[in-house]
Formats: structure tokens, sequence, C-alpha cells
């Protein structure tokens, strides 16, 4: 399970590319592998690219929004990316907005926007 | 729209066909007599169709339909064929299909129900004729009722296919609307607009939630702007959706803007107690335009000299 999703480093940044459904041992090994990447790097900031998931309930969007609660914890600012139309309109409907977990259209925006947060705290 | 998928979306199966025999009540004896008059009816068709044609050609309204004689031509040998087909003594999936394929040239064409209803009255009268001065009245009676069996299973299966290709046309009105009722504008790049006109219900409001995100994603753009000036009526109802819709947009990584509230509007939403302060709102759309190019990183500025 663990490594199952590839977590590269870019820059002073993390990105991890979601493409298989976050579900029970694979989301655990994936928070795991995430922090413990954090802890070796010293990353300031983790985009989560979840272009390549058709479905996001309730149950892994509240996986997402634990890894960035997480990440904070340790330093480093979450972005996720890549939502699809139809998996927001449905987790809105479902009243779960993922408040205060941050977004961007894409990878390029998300780093631009961790890049302008660290230039600020320096 | 092909036979095939006709047959499919009118459910026309084994199943379906034996229910509808069995309705009509067209019995193998039916078929039988219907097959051994073939030589009859044969030896007929040409004054028969002849006499269809009378009735549909001498009338200006259904004259119109037959454009020169190269059509009248062809249609005259379509209807020979149409009518040798009802005594084949065959009733089945490939029958039905081709019974189908009149519903839907007529459908083609525009010609409406009741030409084609009262024309095949002419049509019933003139085999009625023949049968009575060939056969023997008892037989003749008989074969008259096998044949009315058939032929109200045809006309059943026509007004099917009227009724279906109505249905489309309906859809396909329904998918305008649906269009014209969301129209997002791409106002600069990264920047889009969406004005909003009318009533808005809870249907219509997943229509702009389904719209605003697509479009969003398709143009990775950051920023939307709602104008809702033209919005009969904001209610606790509408003002959930616009917040909806907000939410929605922010997981996609862009933002919106609402512009367009007006005095009573600001009003309403406030004595209606609804929190919109998650979003950014504007009074008018020029303002949402500056705040959305603010928003990119971008600015009016005015030309010096």
């Amino acid at each position: 399970m663990r490594g199952s999703i590839p977590i590269l480093r870019v820059g002073g940044n993390l990105l991890a590319t979601v493409h298989i459904e976050l579900r029970d041992k694979v989301a655990e090994a994936f928070q795991e592998d995430v922090l413990e990447t954090i802890e070796k790097t010293g990353a300031a900031g983790l985009v989560v690219d979840i272009s390549g998931l058709e479905v996001v309930d309730t149950y892994v969007a509240r996986v997402l929004a634990d890894t960035a609660r997480m990440a904070k914890l340790m330093g480093a600012r979450s972005v996720l990316v890549g939502m699809r139309p139809e998996v927001a309109a449905t987790l809105v409907r479902m009243g779960y907005a993922m408040d205060g977990v941050a977004t961007a259209l894409n990878v390029d925006e998300a780093l631009i926007l961790l890049t302008a947060a660290t230039e600020r705290r320096i | 729209m092909k036979q095939g998928d006709m047959m499919h979306r009118l459910r026309l199966d084994e199943r379906e066909l034996a229910s509808r025999v069995a309705f009509f009540e067209i019995s193998d004896a039916d078929l039988r007599r219907l097959s051994s008059l073939r030589p009859l009816a044969e030896r007929h068709t040409d004054e028969i169709v002849e006499g269809f044609y009378q009735l549909l050609l001498g009338h200006p309204e259904t004259r119109k339909f037959f454009a020169d004689e190269a059509t009248i031509r062809r249609v005259k040998r379509n209807q020979r064929d149409y009518f040798l087909g009802l005594f084949t003594g065959q009733l089945d999936l490939a029958y039905v299909e081709d019974r189908l394929r009149v519903g839907a040239a007529h459908e083609r064409i525009g010609l409406p129900p009741k030409w084609y209803l009262g024309a095949y009255r002419r049509y019933m009268q003139l085999m009625d004729q023949r049968l009575v001065a060939e056969l023997p009245p008892t037989e003749a009676k008989d074969a008259f009722q096998s044949l009315r069996k058939l032929v109200y299973f045809d006309m059943a299966l026509a007004i099917d296919s009227y009724v279906l290709a109505n249905l489309d046309a309906l859809q396909r009105h329904q998918a305008a609307i649906r269009e014209l009722s969301t129209p997002v504008i791409r106002v600069h790049a990264g920047v889009l607009l969406l004005p909003l006109v009318g009533t808005i219900d809870s249907q219509r409001a997943e229509q702009i939630m389904e719209a605003v995100l697509v479009r969003i994603v398709d143009e990775q753009a950051k920023v939307i702007i709602l104008d809702i000036a033209g919005v009969a009526v904001v209610d606790t109802k509408v003002a959930d959706h616009l917040l909806k819709t907000t939410a929605a947009v922010r997981l996609l990584g862009a933002q919106t803007i609402l512009t367009g509230i007006s005095a009573q509007v600001a009003r309403t939403i406030v004595q209606l107690g609804v929190d919109i302060s998650s979003m950014h709102t504007l009074s008018r759309l020029a303002e949402g335009i500056e705040l959305a190019l603010d928003l990119i990183g971008k600015a009016i500025v005015k030309k010096v000299g």
C-alpha cells in the first residue's frame, strides 16, 4: 500500500497525484507517505492533484481535508487541485464544501499560490 | 431517426409484438386468410392505388405534399409495396419495422395524422368494394374483418412513430432553452460572466451550477461573475443556490463575484438573515469586472497622452 500514490518534489514543494480511490489502507498509507516526506524534505507546500478521480464521496473528501490539516501542523500549506465539475457539484449538494482547504485550478496555479505564500512569510 | 432506434425506444420486441397481436385479435386464421387473398390483391393493386391518390391529389391540403410527377410515381410505387405487404401472411418484427418506416416518412414530410387517417378510410373503402365484388358475401365479410385488424395494427404503429418524433422535437427545444438560459460569456482571459435573467427555480439553479462548473474547468477561468440584475425574485432559496454555486466554484479553485445587487435585494437578503459574506458582492457589473481583473492581477488603466 505504501508508495502506491507517487509524491514528487517540485522545488521546495511536494506534488501528490491521486489516481486511485482513497479507501481504508490506501488512505492511511497515503497520509503516512505524505507526512514522512514532509518530515524528510522539510517541504513548505503540498499540492494534491485529484483530476484523476471521477468520484469523491464525503469519506474521501474527509481524508483529503484531514491530510491537509496534518500537513499544516508540520508547517506545510496544502492546495487541492483539479477537482472535476461533477465532483464539486456532488460534494456541495451533500453539504461538504471542504471549508478551510485551499484550492486551485491546476498545478501551476497551486505552485504560484504556494510561492506567494512562502515569499510573504520571509 | 433510424427504424432500429425507433423499435428500441418503442420497446418493440417479441413480447410487445405478441401483446399487440393479442389486443388487435389477429389470429393465425386472419393471417392465412390475408395471404390467400394475395392473388386478388395483386389484380387490383393498381386501381386501388390510383383511387387512393385521387383523394390525396384532389385536395389542396394534401396535394402540396406531392411536388412533381416523379414524386407521385415514387410514392405510388411505395404504396403498391405497402398494399401488397398486407397480404403476405407474415406478422413479425421485420413487418413492424417496415410499417414504422411509413409513419416516419409521413412525419418527415410533415403530413399531419389527420390526413393520414382520413386517407386510410378511402383505402378501406376501395378494398371493401373489391372484396364484395369478387367474393361470396360471408367470405367478403370475413376477409374485410381480417384486413381491418391488420390495418388498425399498422395505424397504431404509424401513430406511435408520430408521437415519438414529436417527443424528440420537444426534447430538442428544451435543450435549446436550457442552453439559452445559461449563456456563460468569456469577458477576458480567465474571467467568465453569467448574466442571469428571469426566475431561478431549483431545476434552473442546478443547470446554472453545472454550466458554470464545466465552463470554469474548460476555460481554466479563475473568476466567474454572476450578474443577478435581471433576476425577478431573490429569496432565501435563490440565495442558497447562489451560495452553493459559490462553494462548488471554490472547490475547483476559482472565485465567484456576485453583481447586480439592487437596494431591494440587499434589503431582502439582510432581512431574511442569509449570510452571503463568503461571496464578493457588488452593485454594478462594471465594478465586478474591475474586481475580477484585480483578482487575476490586471487592471484597466487610462491611456497616457
